[in-house]
Parts: structure tokens; sequence; C-alpha cells
């Protein structure tokens, strides 16, 4: 019995082994490398699976009780089949976990042709850096080609999840993190925050916009051009830009909506009534104050889990000039 | 003899094991009911996945947070390594009571005390919202009171450490002559694994939280990783516990599969040292496994390869036990009752929990489904649903033993089925999502995945509905039940060869072992050798 057993195992041995080789082969694409590794391990779960129920079910039935004070039969145990089911199921998972580091480095190992973009996470979005230093509120134009995006996060733990890439990494602040893809077709790919954060996670959505070489050449210039110009806006377009462009309406609404925040339309003559029970009417003074500070003067039926804010005094005025503007 | 004292007194300043035993599996089963009841919340507001059904994000996220922990820490914890320790551990190994009755008791006040304040982290102001993990900075910027969640840890804590240490010391010490390790059931030797994984890993648990009510409430910044923190941290030292938890959880659970499948196959365990064996490499190398909970955490690439072999290694001795059941099912004298329904049943989820949380484990696998409803679906599978169908089975299985009366067959047979067909389908549709990579937590998923999200919210009503009647056959039993015999199942296992209820002091006189509890059909004769 033991040399039957030990001649299996040799066998099985012989077959996994260029099997393992074969996978820790490096794949050049992350994507497929995932979906393999998800067919190996699907092939072995469903045969896993089968051989522990049908015997189960098997022998329910033919070791079904016959007579009352029947016994079973007497058998403490058998070394060598208990040897064989400790093995195999080690070199199972040998071969998964040596497949899966491969993967693991397909997806962590960033080519070194790449460029490189950033994504701050906030409640509730994501502030997204181009390369030329044009900022994109919850949606990141890449080229064509290998992109490293460096991860960060202004104030809880979120996650940049790309499941069309197979990847995501969490986005920790005070710590800088990172993932790369290879954005190979031109398409919009959607990103989820993958680490709770709050009353705005499930809507804390974004995308990934992969354009075609010169199309996100065109884009940059148009973008370029425009910021250029900034300076000659008026307050309040300039407002609007900044309240688009800091991620305030990740929780505030400007259509009436409260979602963590309460809207922005309508809200300066509005009286709302402090925690300590007194009563405010919002002026543009009471805005430029809790925008910089928003825990000082807490408004009863919020949570105060807005971040500071650090602005120049026209950028303050220029928002409190924007909510002015939108009733 | 003492003799036993009556009324209500007699209950709340017990130090009678079995009286603690029974408020345990009382008490643990009142929060099952409130886990159970935000469960049908939480799945009526997926009904819907473009607006409102019946709660807001705020308290579906408040909804989740109390769920896992009422399920984890004060249902399944509670019901295995209080009722079952307590009741069972003094019977089985031929004890009068625990080594300390006292500290005993405690314990179970301690963990009541520790329901109560999460019972007002679900209904006072300040919610708690933060996922039962309550990771920072969330935990101590975000709206909820992060206190009740702290104080409860330490109180559950402290009942912990007092049970550990009391049973540690009860199995080593209170041991009956002639009740030698190897002659242990499988359920002590699982419920001492469970104890060890408790004293090593709670007071760093303890240590976690007291570190982020330090930050949330007194300024400082252990967490704080523009301050010098990290928030990182946290998440290392939770896990460090609450991954092994679940093997605090999985270990008495392989124990009492063991002995129900021993039991009714009439068949001794097969393969009962490499049983015990498993039991005790489980405990060990669950500690080294917690990173994957970290695994797009931002933790070093490295770390990250080490963890993962640590945790599909775990693989290998939940296989060799896996394989030992059906084993001890082959050439046995099988009868179907509740209890063994509940021990196969537990089986096939369990297997399916198994082969998708060696997914998880592997790292590159893992990237993809990482804080998915994949993660959701597998540990339903593994722990939560399957590990609790045995709970049920388990009380079944003692059930006669520690009320004295039988329970209704037929009715536990029908909410078993029930149970399982709710269960097998529910988390399946979970299993897609996550594979597209789905994230959990979502108040409201994408609304391509209304279909999928329908089908799980009607089988998990079934699997609700199994439940209850459930437990509506153990209440009923209880009270109107039919006069159990001391020894239904005609187990050879000690628990079983005293009087049902047992008298108050168990053991007239400490027998002396002579034999282990599964030798069934062992011939007369001394060819075979005994444990």
């Amino acid at each position: 019995m033991l040399k039957q057993v030990v001649r299996l195992l040799m066998a099985a041995l012989f077959v996994s082994i260029p099997y393992a080789a074969a996978a820790a082969e490096r794949l050049p694409d992350p994507v497929k490398a995932w979906n393999n590794h998800f067919k190996t391990w699907a092939v072995v779960s469903i045969v896993v699976y089968l051989v522990v129920t049908v015997p189960l079910i098997y022998f329910v039935f033919k070791y079904k009780r016959r007579k009352k004070d029947e016994n079973g039969a007497y058998i403490e145990g058998n070394t060598a089949l208990e040897i064989l089911w400790t093995i195999v199921p080690m070199i199972i998972i040998i071969m998964l976990g040596v497949q899966s580091w491969a993967v693991f480095n397909d997806l962590r190992d960033v080519p070194k042709d790449h460029i490189e973009v950033k994504a701050v996470g906030f409640m509730y979005g994501f502030e997204m850096y181009s390369p030329e230093g044009i900022m994109t509120l919850n949606e990141l134009r890449v080229p064509v080609g290998n992109i490293k995006v460096n991860l960060s996060s202004k104030d809880v733990i979120h996650d940049f999840a790309l499941p069309a890439f197979r990847t995501r990494e969490d986005m920790v602040p005070g710590e800088n993190t990172y993932l790369w893809f290879s954005a190979k077709e031109p398409g919009e790919y959607p990103v989820y925050c993958a680490e709770f954060c709050g009353s705005g996670h499930s809507s804390m959505l974004a995308k990934v916009i992969v354009m075609k070489k010169e199309d996100y050449e065109a884009w940059v210039k148009s973008k370029q051009a425009a910021s250029s110009t900034t300076a000659a806006l008026t307050p309040d377009v300039k407002g609007k830009e900044l309240v688009e462009k800091l991620g305030c309406l990740g929780c505030h609404g400007i259509a009436g909506e409260t979602k963590a925040g309460p809207a922005l339309n309508g809200l300066i003559g509005k009286s709302e009534e402090l925690e300590d029970g007194k009563k405010v009417v919002i002026d543009e003074a009471f805005v430029m104050e809790k925008i910089a500070d928003p825990k000082a003067k807490p408004v009863k039926g919020f949570s105060h889990i807005m971040p500071p804010n650090a602005l120049a005094k026209e950028d303050y005025e220029a928002i409190a000039a924007y909510l002015k503007t939108i009733k | 003899m003492s003799t036993q004292p009556a009324g209500f007194k007699s209950w709340l300043f017990t130090t009678d094991h079995k009286k603690i035993g029974v408020m345990y599996l009382v008490t643990s089963l009142v929060f099952f009911v409130v886990g159970l009841l935000l469960a049908l919340i939480m799945r009526t507001e997926q009904l819907d996945l473009t607006k409102k059904v019946i709660i807001d994000a705020d308290l579906f996220n408040t909804a989740f947070t109390i769920h896992g922990a009422a399920m984890v820490l004060f249902w399944m914890i509670p019901v295995l390594l209080g009722f079952l320790a307590n009741y069972m551990i003094p019977l089985m190994i031929g004890a009068h009571d625990v080594a300390f009755p006292r500290l005993n008791a405690l314990s179970f006040w301690l963990y009541v005390g520790a329901g109560l304040i999460a019972v007002c982290a679900l209904i006072l102001p300040g919610r708690l919202d933060t996922g039962w993990t309550g990771y920072p900075p969330y935990s101590i910027v975000g709206p909820a009171n992060t206190a009740f969640y702290v104080f409860a840890v330490h109180l559950l804590g402290a009942s912990s450490i007092a049970g550990a240490v009391n049973f540690i010391t009860t199995i080593i010490t209170l041991r009956a002559p002639g009740m030698t390790w190897g002659r242990l059931n499988l359920t002590v030797w699982g419920l001492f694994g469970a104890f060890i994984i408790q004293i090593v890993g709670v007071p760093v648990l303890a240590a976690a939280v007291t570190l982020l009510l330090f930050d949330k409430y007194l300024g400082t910044s252990f967490y704080d990783g523009t301050k010098g923190g990290s928030p990182i941290l946290y998440e290392h030292l939770f896990w460090f516990y609450a991954h092994p938890a679940v093997y605090v959880v999985a270990l008495p659970v392989f124990g009492v599969v063991s002995d129900i499948i021993s039991t009714f196959s009439r068949k001794k365990v097969y393969g009962y040292t490499s049983m015990a064996i498993a039991i005790m490499i489980i405990t060990v190398v669950g500690f080294e496994t917690w990173v994957h909970h970290l695994y797009v955490a931002g933790t070093l690439n490295w770390t990250r390869v080490v963890f993962m072999w640590g945790t599909i290694a775990i693989g290998v001795p939940t296989g060799i036990k896996t394989f030992n059941w059906l084993a001890t099912l082959h050439k046995g004298s099988i009868e179907l009752t509740t209890p063994m329904l509940h021990a196969l049943g537990f089986i096939s989820l369990f297997t399916i929990g198994g082969v998708t949380g060696i997914a998880n484990g592997l790292l590159g696998f893992d990237i993809q489904v990482h804080d998915t409803h994949w993660v959701v679906a597998h540990f339903h599978y593994v722990l939560a649903i399957s590990m609790s169908m045995l709970c049920m089975g388990a009380i079944y299985y003692w059930f006669p033993k520690f009320t004295g009366k039988m329970y209704n067959e037929s009715l536990g047979k029908t909410a078993f089925w029930i149970t399982l067909i709710g269960a097998m389908i529910a988390f399946l549709p979970q299993f897609h999502l996550g594979y597209d990579g789905i994230p959990r937590r979502y108040w409201k998923l994408p609304a391509k995945y209304g279909p999928e999200m329908k089908v799980a919210v009607i089988f998990s009503y079934i699997t609700i509905v199994g439940f209850l009647m459930t437990l509506y056959n153990f209440v009923h039993s209880a009270i109107k039940g039919k006069k159990a015999p001391a020894n239904p199942w005609n187990s050879l296992s000690l628990e079983w060869q005293i009087p049902s209820p047992p008298p108050f002091y168990n053991f007239e006189n400490i027998p002396t072992i002579t034999d282990g509890p599964y030798e069934y059909g062992k011939p007369a004769d001394n060819t075979v050798k005994a444990h």
C-alpha cells in the first residue's frame, strides 16, 4: 500500500513540476495572467468539491444503518492514506501558490516604460492629476500605454479599485501607495472605492478614460489653454471651478439634495440651528469660515467629517460669490 | 453531595458550569436573532439597487457593523466557547465543575455587559457605522461613538481572557483518572486550541482598540499618518487577533463535527491522532495568516508573499480533517438524525467556503476580489452560515442532555433542508459580483446586478426562515418536548453516561476512564491497540 502511494506521489510530482515552471514564467499581460490563474483555480476547486461531496452522499446511502444496534467497522486509521491526503493537498497548494506569486509579480512590477499619474482619494471622490499637472475630478484620462498611479488620501482610507485591469490598492492618508495597469484599448473603465469610508462609500465612483495618444495630446492642449485664461475670470465663474476642482461635490449637492453635507444651492441666506442651539443665518463670512475650519460652529444634523482647507483669500471670496449665484 | 438550589436567584448568582452554559446559550441565541433581523433588513434594502427601499446609507452602515459584531463576537464565539465549553468540557473530561467557578460566572456577566454596550451602539445616537473592523481614521474622524466599540471589546476581551485561563486550566488539571490526552473528545481538543488562540490574541486586540480610544478622545496619534502614526498599524493589530478569531470558531466546530459523525456512524473517528494534530497546527499557523487582510493596503510586496504561504497552508490540515470525516463515514452504520444532517450539511457548505478561501489567500487572485462581494460570499459559506448551521446541529445533538427533553425530529429535519437550500444559493450570485470586482459594504450596488441580488435576497429569506424554524423547535421542545433518556444516541462518550439533565455535581464519584469516546465496535480481544 505504502509503495503504491509513494509511486503515485512521484507520478504527481513528475506531472506537476513542468506545470509549476510554466506558471512561474512571466506572462507580459496581468489581465491575461489573472484570467488564466482564475481558470486553474476553478478547475482545481470543482474537482476538490466533487471529491468531497460525491463520496459523502454515496457513503450516506451505501452505509445507511440497517439494524438498530449495528456498529460500524472498527478502523483506527491508515497511515499511508492519511499521508496521501496530506501530501496531495500540499502539492495542489504549492502549485496554485507559485502560479499566484507569478501573477502577483505581474500585477505589482511596474514596467520601465510607463507614465506616472496621481490619484488622491477624499470623502467622497477622487482627484486625478495627469503628468502635466492637470487636475480632473473622478475621471482619469490617460493615453494608451503603461500607467503607474500613485495613490494617497486626504482624510480616511479609500481604495482605488480598477477591476477591468484586475488591480486595486488602498489609498492611505499619510502614506504613498501605487498600482499600475496596461491601458491597451481606448475606452472607459469604472473605478470604485473598495475600502469602507462612510455614508458616501457606495457613490464614490470614478472612471479611467483611456484615449488614443493624439486624442490625449489634444485634450491636454485644450486644458492648458483654458487654464491660462482663468486669471481673467469673474469671481463666481472661478468659484464654480474651485468647487468642482476641490471635490466639494462629493458631499454637497447643487440641486437641493442633502448628501453627507448640505446642498450648496440656496445655502447663503438660509437659517440653520447650530449644535449648541443657536440660530444663525448663513452669510458669506460664515461660509468662508466653514470652508477653512469645518469643525467650528457645527450645524445640527450633520456629521462633521469635512477636512479643513487652506485657500487664498480671493479663492474663499470666489466660492462665496459662486454660492450666491446658485439658488 | 450538595443539592441543587432552585429559583431565580439560583441562576443569577450561580457558579455552576451547566447553568452558566445555559445562560450563555440563551444570550447568544438572542444576539443570533438580532444578527438575523439585521441581515433581513440589509437584504431587503438590496431588493432595489436604484433607490432607498427601507433604510438610508447611514443606517445600512450601522446594520452591517452590528450584524458582523453580533454574529461573530456575540453569537458564534460565545455559543461555542461559552455554552459548549461550559456545559460539555467538565462532563467530557469527568470533572465536577471548571477550575475557577466564580471566574466563570464573571466571564458570563462581562459578556452580558459587553452585549448591552453593543445594543447601545446600535440604538443610541452616534450609532456605530465603522464596520466591525473599526478602521481608523474613519472611526476617529467619522460620526460614530467609537467608545461603544472600544468598551464592548474591552469587556468582551476580559470575559474571553478569563474564560481561556479557566478552561485551559480545567482541561489540563481536572481530567478524570485515565482520561489521557488521547482519550479526549475532539470537541475538547478543538476548544483547547480555540482557548489558546484567545489567550494569545485577545490582549492584542484590546491594546489596538485602547489606542483607538486615545486617538479619538485624547488627541494622541498612534493611527494618524500625518502625525507620525499609521492607520495600517491598527489593521495589523486588529487582524492579528481577528483573523485567528475565525479559527476560534472553526476549531470547536471541527471537533463537534467529528463527535456527531462518530456517534451517528457508530464508528471510531478516522485518524484521531492526525485530527488532534491538525487542530493544533491550525492553532499555531493561524497566527501566520493575518496580512491577507492587508493584501492591498500598501504592505511590502514580499511580506504579502510570506503571508500568502501561511494562509494557504491552512488548507492542508483542513483538508486532512475533511478527508478523515469522509473516511469515518466509510463502512460506518449511518443514521441521518437532525444533528447528523447538520454535520453533513456543514461539510458541503464549508467546502465551498474552503476552496473560495484558498482563492482569497492566493495573492495574485485576491487583488481582484479583495474587499468585494466575493469575500462576503466566501466567509458566509466558510464561517457564517455553515458554522451557525453546525452550532444548531450541536444544540440538537446535546439538546436531550442539557434540557432532559427530546426535540421534534421532523420539524428539525424540515428546518435543516430549508436552511441548507437557502444557504447553498443565497451567496452564489455574490461570487459573480466579486469576480467583476464590485466592492462590498455598498449601500447601493451598480444597477445591472439587480437580478443577481434578487436571487440572493430571496434565498437569504429562505435561510432565515429555516433558522427561525430551528429556534422555534428549540423553544417549543424545551417546554413541551418528551422526556429524554440518559443516552438517546447510545454514544460511548462520557457526557452521555450520566442522567439527562446531569445532576448538580455531574458525577457521584469521579469515574476512572478506561477507553476513548469513539471505540464503537471495538473487538473484545486485545489484538487491536487501544489509544
